[in-house]
């Protein structure tokens, strides 16, 4: 080895420690900035996460903000609660691409920054305002990937807004009261899990009236969706 | 009036399995859709021994949940999250005792005369033209009362279609349905609360375990058995309902099976059993949708969308140009999905639902295929598939025909729920983008449930895997009983057809067992 290329190296050396440590301490801000921070886990919750839930809450409200022409938002509706039984109740698989999709939406801002000086931030952790520009990103992208990204944000939150009766009523949209006739099957299938023994009706419950008339558009609404008593 | 618990026939449910199963009959059927339940009757009522077996479990009223999110998460195949690779499509196909039955609109169109001879051409058919269906649609149509929707339940959304097509000289009529009773709560996809709808849990399927049919629910068959030319019964397991948690095991032998798992489900059940009935090498080929998409257009007076059939008109004006349009109703939230706007002015937006109607257009879609495979050993479908631009253009084509047909019928504004196009359209002047410059495949939010194709029947063994009584070319004893045997597009929605065909295999194969 020459007495050149000795000494190239020396000089090299404490460079590529320099970078290399700099480089580390890049990469464990950077995590730090993706993952420390979150609240506590809801003990209610069965599904989200921490980070998961301070996602869906941020997008929730930015999706359906307070103040607004419905009287409820986002928060007020519970929408990261339901979001925790619909995922229940997904297959495990899909259970993970619902998944994926909130940690997509909750770090792309750490590279795609977000309006203002402070874009750089987690989803979760940006203001009302820049996350509905945010959101409204994903909503006009030319990609139809980021699109399909959004659309399947926006279903699951607002499904979960749909879901609470008071925003129902309040669009004009409850269900209307049914009062269901027993048939045949009624006396074979039990509900979903118990055993057959549990069926209660009988044969005589066949014979029962059921009005069957067309429903009044107008008429009353499914319990429960009604207006909440006084 | 019977006491339904004691039929000869029987039902049972996951709470029922403690051991392995093992039975015999003459006739296994695999999957409780319409097209198997028709296949189990007729079987049942020829004097056949047979054994109905489901993946899913029944539904009772209530099971059903009116929230759209968990009741698909419920009662769809992966929660309702099901898609296409390729083009990005969604398909829902439904896991429940009736199948799709449960949860679709109940339409029972018959396939249309130039259809079934371009399938028979294509296919070398010879017994499959409408003459020739004529006595199966018949016979179904009379055991479940399928009739056009009745006036009374329509609702102002659905006669706002009559109205605008009437006014622009396009023919509409009312959808026949196998409906009876209906009451106009719109809530054909969620479970029919008012049990008007003659879903095959409480209509076919009851009338077979009168017959003597035993039904087993929460079983899901892996594989096929088979011996030379003959299968001689199915093997699976027991699975817990939502969570698919496999339970005993199970193994029914019969001297034929029939298999009605789906078009996507049943090439998986034939390549997983040692590639059976494939010496054609179709089996999961030939994949095909019916893309959708639907338009929102909002009325000066409140419409009331919340009381009227779910899809109570169609429009068959366009079908050789290769769409077919309908009105549509489903659970609010997953319309308002399709609502411009974030924050205040979506709310302000869904505020106006109140004033929507919903139409939908189906695309024949002749040109774009794709195939399935299983998705590693899951038993779940790896479907791919391309919408080709022909295709889409004739679907552009018909999102722009809809919003003429709102602005027809007095519509103030038109939602078209296209990329790249105004979020709201006013007029029809303002609509006139949509033709100038028509959106792409990938501009359009697209869903599909009919599906059909990769398990053909045709006249030639070489080229297709069933002959026309729905029995492999390959073997003396396996029938194919779904959609997925439907060489060609109907057009039309699938399910009548599919159950026509069903009950020609069935009374073909009582002859034979």
């Amino acid at each position: 080895m020459s007495r050149g290329t000795a000494d190239r190296e020396a000089l090299c050396w404490p460079s590529v420690t320099v970078s290399a440590l700099l480089g580390l301490a890049l990469l464990g801000w950077a995590l730090l900035r993706a993952t420390a921070g979150y609240g506590r886990r809801d003990p209610v919750l069965r599904q989200l996460s921490a980070r998961e839930y301070a996602l869906v809450r941020g997008a929730a409200e930015a999706a359906f903000p307070p103040g607004g022409p419905i009287p409820l938002s986002g928060i007020d509706v519970r929408i990261p609660e339901h979001v925790d039984r619909y995922l229940a109740a997904l297959p495990t698989r899909n259970r993970v691409l619902i998944r994926l999709l909130f940690v997509l939406i909750e770090h792309a801002t750490l590279i795609f920054k977000a309006p203002g000086w402070d874009g750089w931030r987690r989803f979760s952790a940006l203001s009302l305002e820049q996350r509905m520009a945010v959101l409204e990103g994903w909503a006009r992208s030319p990609i139809q990937v980021r699109r399909l990204v959004f659309q399947g944000l926006r279903a699951v939150l607002t499904m979960g807004y749909f879901a609470c009766p008071a925003v129902l009523r309040a669009i004009g949209l409850a269900p209307l009261a049914i009062e269901t006739p027993v048939v045949d099957a009624d006396l074979l299938y039990p509900p979903i899990g118990q055993p057959r023994s549990a069926i209660r009706l009988g044969v005589l419950d066949r014979a029962r009236t059921v009005m069957r008339l067309p429903l009044d558009p107008h008429g009353p609404l499914q319990p429960g969706f009604g207006e909440p008593s006084a | 009036m019977s006491d339904p618990r004691s039929w000869p026939g029987e039902v049972r449910v996951f709470a029922d399995y403690q051991h392995d199963v093992s039975e015999t009959a003459d006739v296994v059927v695999v999957g409780s859709g319409p097209c198997g339940a028709v296949a189990a009757y007729e079987l049942a009522a020829a004097g056949k021994r047979v054994v109905l077996l489901e993946e899913g479990p029944p539904f009772t009223p209530s099971d059903f949940e009116l929230d759209g999110a968990l009741s698909m998460a419920r009662t769809m195949r992966e929660g309702g999250l099901r898609f296409t690779m390729g083009h990005v499509m969604p398909t829902m196909q439904a896991i429940a005792l009736g199948g799709g039955s449960l949860v679709n609109s109940a339409m029972c169109i018959r396939c249309p005369d130039y259809r079934l001879e371009e399938w028979a051409e294509a296919a070398d058919l010879a017994r499959t033209s409408r003459r020739d269906l004529e006595p199966h649609y018949d016979a179904i149509a009379e055991f479940l009362g399928i009739e056009p929707t009745p006036e009374e339940v329509q609702g102002r959304r659905n006669l706002l279609f009559r109205d605008g097509c009437k006014a622009l000289g396009y023919s509409s009529e009312p959808c026949p349905r196998n409906v009876v009773h209906c009451r106009g709560s719109g809530e054909c996809f969620t479970g029919c609360r008012a049990r008007a709808k003659q879903s095959m849990d409480i209509s076919y399927v009851p009338a077979a375990m009168r017959l003597g049919a035993r039904v087993l629910t929460s079983v899901r068959v892996e594989e096929l058995i088979s011996n030379g030319r003959r299968v001689t019964g199915v093997a699976g397991r027991v699975v817990a309902p939502f969570s698919g948690v496999p339970g005993p095991r199970f193994r029914i032998e019969a001297n034929a099976v029939v298999l009605a798992a789906g078009v996507l489900a049943t090439p998986l059940l034939l390549q997983r059993s040692g590639n059976l009935a494939n010496a054609s090498g179709q089996v999961g080929e030939h994949l095909q949708f019916h893309p959708g998409t639907s338009v929102l257009g909002f009325f000066p007076d409140p419409v009331d969308p919340v009381f009227g059939a779910t899809q109570g008109y169609q429009s068959l004006q366009f079908l050789r140009e290769g769409f077919k349009l309908e009105t549509l109703w489903a659970p609010p939230g997953v319309l308002a999905v399709r609502m411009p706007g974030l924050g205040h002015a979506f709310q302000q937006q869904l505020l106006d639902m109140r004033y929507a109607s919903v139409f939908d257009a189906i695309v024949s879609c002749t040109l774009s295929e794709g195939r399935v495979r299983e998705r590693g050993k899951s038993l779940q479908p790896d479907m791919r598939w391309n919408f080709h631009p022909d295709d889409a253009a004739i679907l552009a084509h018909a999102v722009w025909v809809m919003t003429e047909i709102f602005f027809a019928a007095g519509a103030r504004k038109v939602v078209p729920g296209v990329a790249g196009h105004p979020d709201e359209m006013h007029s029809l002047a303002e609509a006139e983008v949509l033709r100038q410059r028509p959106p792409r495949a990938t501009d359009m939010v697209c869903a599909s449930t009919h599906v059909f194709g990769t398990a053909r029947m045709h006249g030639d063994p070489r080229r297709g895997v069933v002959d026309e009584d729905g029995k492999a070319h390959d073997l003396d004893n396996l029938y194919i009983a779904d959609t997925s045997i439907f060489p060609l597009s109907p057009s039309v929605n699938p399910m009548f057809t599919g159950m026509a065909l069903a009950r020609r295999s069935a009374l073909a194969l009582a002859d034979r067992v």
